[in-house]
């Protein structure tokens, strides 16, 4: 148990530090939000336009500059959040590999991995949702706090999920931008007509989505849609995790005697033994 | 001509039995057998490709093996050609991180080895900031710390300058001496008087080879 704690304790105090020297997502974070929450605030018009609340069941007139900057506040979560996952996730993919070999139990490096997911969209999300009630006053801050902190959720699983397939940061960068593009885009009510249309339910964000516009106006929970989005979250960090502990695995088919009495783990090359066998009917 | 070497040692703790290994069509292990017994330091050298780091990464269980028989007896270091690291952390960070992996109650091993290989002043430097050598020295720690009873060094002295490679060796020496077994791989035979057994992988199969010294300046790592 105390090495358990041990290992889950370190493994997520390194990750932490990991995210914390990753300077230009930081930068991004700090400058790019506010900058992003403004312009796309003050440059749109104020003009209210209708918005399917789907928890409602009813269209509702939202100003659109309001829903502008929800839209764009989930974007740029989307990105930010989703690229410091992916870079995270794609540098250490040898340096855990090789943490596994040692001895290093992979569960609670998935783990650390998954707290640090949390602790950055939870932080992320709070900057932002401060961010936005300096220019509107929702009816359900911690509302639309939580749907921000659930958009960052699932980009976050989505960068940990990319960065399983995909080699280059270029590459992982592009399509979260992709991916995000096309699902907070046909999202917004301004941009495409179609946003009300039922087809948007399969869109990772649309939990998301549909509970920060409840939170603007509205005195209801979206519990349903709020758990839409954890699901996402979930599958998305699920998929990527199961990725992770595929790639850090080890090759052996088999185990013998340990004569070294090893402190580590029974699958580790720290732990003493190994043995491959294979038929030789190839 | 097949790979077929047992020097018929009981007790050993590496077992390499007839191992086999293709890249789709391309044969690069054609049954390598081995055996490594306590306190002996053997080398395997071999031309780029010649699959010398395939075999190591079979050992470890990095990789699977088409057929064949590995069985490792003994606490395993691993040392990789590339330097498996995180520009992230620090070299000491670097250390914690793998005294928890190993299980390991304090850091004084490890703090000694860098000692040994000149780099203790490092200990607080990011990674991003270190020199290759300096780079593979922690690589070469990392391996080392849990003080291994089997040890697999590939091209444990790539950028090292010539006082830390004869550092290496005198390591290596005392290490052998203590009872630990040792197997380095490289593609050149430096200072292969050295080495109790030195075999060379040719187009898959591992031969015994000549063992030769070194004059000091010339073989440089």
């Amino acid at each position: 148990m105390k090495r358990w704690w041990s290992c889950y304790v370190t493994a997520t105090r390194f990750a932490l530090i990991e995210q914390a020297r990753n300077r230009l997502a930081l930068i991004i974070l700090l400058f790019f939000i506010p900058v992003w929450t403004l312009l796309a605030y003050r440059l749109t018009a104020s003009t209210p336009v209708p918005f399917f609340v789907r928890p409602a069941g009813q269209s509702l007139m939202v100003p659109a500059n309001t829903l502008s900057q929800i839209t764009g506040a989930l974007q740029a979560i989307a990105l930010i959040v989703g690229f410091m996952m992916f870079v995270a996730t794609a540098r250490s993919a040898s340096f855990d590999r090789r943490l596994v070999q040692a001895g290093y139990p992979w569960l609670f490096l998935a783990l650390a991995k998954v707290t640090s997911l949390v602790v950055i969209a939870a932080a992320v999300a709070g900057y932002t949702t401060a961010w936005m009630q300096l220019y509107w006053r929702p009816q359900q801050l911690v509302l639309l706090a939580a749907s921000m902190f659930l958009g960052a959720l699932i980009y976050g699983g989505i960068g940990i999920m990319l960065a399983a397939v995909l080699r280059t940061e270029l590459a992982g960068m592009f399509l979260l931008i992709m991916i995000s593009f096309i699902d907070v885009g046909v999202q917004n009510p301004i941009a495409t007509p179609v946003a009300a249309n039922p087809v948007l339910r399969g869109l990772p964000a649309y939990g998301a989505m549909q509970s920060a516009a409840t939170s603007v106006e509205l005195h209801l929970v979206p519990w349903s849609y709020l758990a839409l989005g954890l699901c996402w979250a979930v599958a998305t960090a699920a998929i990527g995790i199961t990725a992770f502990m595929l790639r850090t695995r080890s090759r052996r088919t088999n185990t013998s005697i340990d004569l070294a009495g090893a402190t580590a783990a029974d699958d580790a090359v720290g732990g003493a033994v190994l043995a491959a066998r294979r038929s030789s009917d190839h | 001509m097949e790979g077929s070497l047992d020097n018929g040692a009981n007790g050993a703790v590496l077992r390499v039995r007839d191992v086999r290994k293709s890249y789709r069509r391309r044969q690069v292990l054609r049954g390598v057998t081995l055996d490594l017994v306590p306190g002996q330091l053997v080398g395997i050298v071999g031309e780029n490709g010649a699959g010398k780091s395939t075999l190591l990464r079979i050992l470890v269980g990095d990789l699977t093996l088409d057929s064949g028989d590995v069985e490792c007896r003994g606490v395993l270091g691993y040392c990789p050609q590339e330097t498996v690291l995180h520009d992230a952390f620090t070299v000491e960070q670097h250390l914690r991180f793998f005294q928890v992996a190993y299980g390991l109650d304090s850091l004084h091993r490890a703090f000694e080895l860098l000692e040994i290989l000149r780099c203790a002043d490092y200990r607080q430097a990011r990674l991003g900031t270190l020199s290759g050598g300096t780079r593979q020295k922690l690589n070469l720690t990392l391996a080392l710390m849990h003080d291994p009873q089997v040890l697999l060094l590939d091209e444990p002295y790539q950028g090292f300058d010539w006082e830390t490679y004869l550092r290496f060796w005198e390591l290596a020496a005392t290490l052998r001496d203590q009872g630990c077994s040792i197997l380095v791989v490289s593609h050149l035979a430096y200072d292969s008087a050295r080495l109790d057994c030195l075999y060379r992988l040719d187009a898959g199969t591992l031969t015994a080879a000549e063992r030769v010294t070194a004059a000091k300046g010339k073989d440089a790592p």
